[in-house]
């Protein structure tokens, strides 16, 4: 392995404490700092890391418009991206001017604001009621992040195969996805609650057909009874888990991946390269335009 | 279509038991507390807690409370002095008796004997409730719940009797699978293999009285619940109409003791309807 084509991600698998800035972001830094020592080049959160997942009536409390004064709060992250010369991918209630709130990310790379991504799909059925609250971002954006081609999906995003499809089609190499997913469901003879198996399953997919690193960093702990199930885990273009965490513990771990993986595997199976988008455009024209007729 | 009560067996209870003891953990935890406090009957359902708090905080942070009333049985007490015994907790055995009687003396002469059976056993079971709660406030502990999710679907528990907690590790577990759950926590055998009862009188059984098993039961409400199944479809997956009917009229009526009471709006903001957080908001 060429030790300059890989970068070392650390999968930061947290417990937010629900609705504490401060002391999330005093959590982030420490973290942070941890992953520098250990020599990565990019620390992944959950969801929401900085705020809790089931906010309700204080999403209203919590946001943040990072483009004002408010922004204030953030900037221990932004020092220490700087200081340590290393990238954060955080979740946080983000404010926009006209006073719009999204379940955001944001992307903050050696003290500078490269990303945000706000959740496009947000569940809003069984124990979710995330469009009571946010508005849904408007697309899958594609950003370089020290010359590697990055797209951030948050939970839901990624139950779309259109999402993946989308960040990959515009040039992801590594696909980040973030979340806040609850353990739920239990099967006879299977060591795992049902939820995990799916996400399993899923960034499988996900990494195999799109031929794509996926680094999927979900939480842990509980929120009025509802339990993260933590299990976050690197994907390479294989399909393989590289890395796996623990279910339902807190952990911080670092791992190297290989980008010349991604050239192998895309030069073998060109799945990305075969693609018609052209074609597909026409069939959504297609199934689009024919609902508007009806 | 059919599908079948999930067993918990021994591929998936390791991480049930985690989760479940970290539940206990992190939300007692967030009350500023360590500990709990449990009424203990000599039952599955409250042996079935008492082991999932005392491996989550410590032997040394779970109290038992055993509140006999004079007509419960002996080998309820035995019962509930072997988990004791072999977790090694501390217990406190409160009599309820005097207390029960005292208030049923002036009531007895005017009701129907029938009436006060039900109306004594819902006394004692509030009863408890009002003690364990003293006992909340002077160990600086957390009530523990102890209703699984068969009882509280069925409405098979006393409204701020039993059903009373600030937390419950249980209740989204049926009874059947508690069963499960138990023999894979080692629970004394005794516990495990007696008729489930709420022993509040002499040869009370849960099932004679519900008319069905908890096993036929479980099985129908996993669909109608956890699956969301309509009754007749429930039914037409071969089980029998008139239970389906019977039990799904039981979740229904009982509704209103698993939500908070009603509070009638009159402001532009009212608890609970739409003055949302989270109960671990602070």
């Amino acid at each position: 392995m060429k030790k300059n084509n890989s970068i070392k991600i650390c999968l930061a698998q947290t417990n937010p404490k629900v609705g504490d800035l401060k002391k999330n972001i005093e959590n982030h830094i420490e973290i942070i700092s941890g992953a520098k020592d250990k020599g990565a080049n990019l620390v992944v959160f959950p969801e929401l890391s900085l705020t809790g997942y089931f906010l309700k009536d204080s999403v209203y409390d919590l946001g943040i418009n990072i483009n004002t004064d408010e922004a204030a709060i953030l900037e221990p992250i932004y020092k220490a991206a700087k200081d340590l010369d290393i990238s954060v991918i955080a979740g946080f209630v983000e404010k926009d001017a006209d006073f719009n709130f999204y379940n955001s990310s944001c992307c903050i790379s050696k003290g500078k604001l490269i990303n945000v991504h706000r959740k496009v799909y947000l569940p809003t059925y069984g124990m979710f009621e995330e469009l009571r609250y946010f508005k849904p971002g408007d697309g899958f954006g594609v950003f370089d992040m020290d010359g590697v081609k990055v797209s951030v999906l948050t939970c839901e995003d990624a139950w779309h195969l259109s999402s993946s499809y989308i960040a990959v089609n515009k040039g992801a190499h590594i696909i980040i996805v973030n979340s806040a997913s609850p353990a739920r469901g239990i099967t006879a003879g299977l060591n795992k609650f049902n939820s995990m198996n799916m996400w399993e399953e899923l960034l499988s997919v996900i990494a195999f057909y799109y031929k794509s690193y996926v680094i999927y960093v979900n939480r842990v702990g509980f929120e009025d009874g509802i339990g993260f199930s933590g299990g976050s885990c690197i994907l390479n273009p294989l399909g393989e888990v590289e890395k796996k965490l623990d279910y339902l513990e807190e952990e911080v771990v670092s791992a190297d991946i290989n980008l010349d993986l991604l050239n192998n595997e895309r030069f073998k199976t060109p799945l990305i390269r075969d693609e018609n988008l052209n074609l597909t455009l026409k069939e959504i024209e297609g199934i689009i335009n024919k609902g508007t007729k009806k | 279509m059919k599908k079948e009560l999930p067993k918990i067996d021994e591929y998936n209870f390791p991480l049930i038991y985690k989760h479940l003891s970290n539940f206990i953990k992190i939300e007692v935890s967030k009350a500023r507390v360590n500990s709990v406090v449990l009424g203990l009957s000599g039952g599955i359902d409250s042996a079935v807690a008492c082991y999932l708090a005392s491996n989550a905080l410590g032997k040394e942070n779970v109290a038992a409370l055993i509140m006999p009333y004079e007509s419960s049985s002996g080998s309820s007490m035995d019962d509930a002095l072997k988990v004791v015994k072999t977790l090694g907790i501390s217990h406190y055995v409160i009599d309820i008796t005097k207390q029960i009687n005292e208030y049923f003396t002036k009531e007895k002469a005017v009701a129907a004997p029938d009436d006060i059976r039900v109306r004594k056993g819902n006394k004692m079971a509030r009863e408890r409730m009002s003690i364990l709660y003293d006992y909340s406030y002077k160990l600086n502990s957390l009530v523990l719940g102890t209703s699984n999710k068969s009882e509280l679907l069925l409405g098979y528990g006393t409204l701020y009797g039993d059903m009373a907690s600030a937390l419950n590790p249980i209740g989204d577990i049926y009874k059947t699978q508690i069963y499960q759950l138990a023999e894979h926590l080692d629970i004394p055998k005794s516990i495990i293999t007696k008729a489930p009862s709420a022993d509040l009188w002499e040869g009370q059984s849960d099932e004679g009285e519900l008319g069905f098993t908890y096993e036929t039961a479980d099985g129908i409400m996993y669909l109608l619940i956890d699956k969301m199944y309509k009754p007749e479809v429930v039914v037409s997956l071969g089980y029998d109409e008139n239970l389906v009917n019977k039990i799904y009229d039981k979740i229904k009526k009982s509704q209103y003791k698993r939500r908070m009471p009603l509070i009638a709006k009159v402001s532009e903001r009212t608890i609970n309807i739409d003055f949302r957080y989270l109960r671990d908001w602070a």
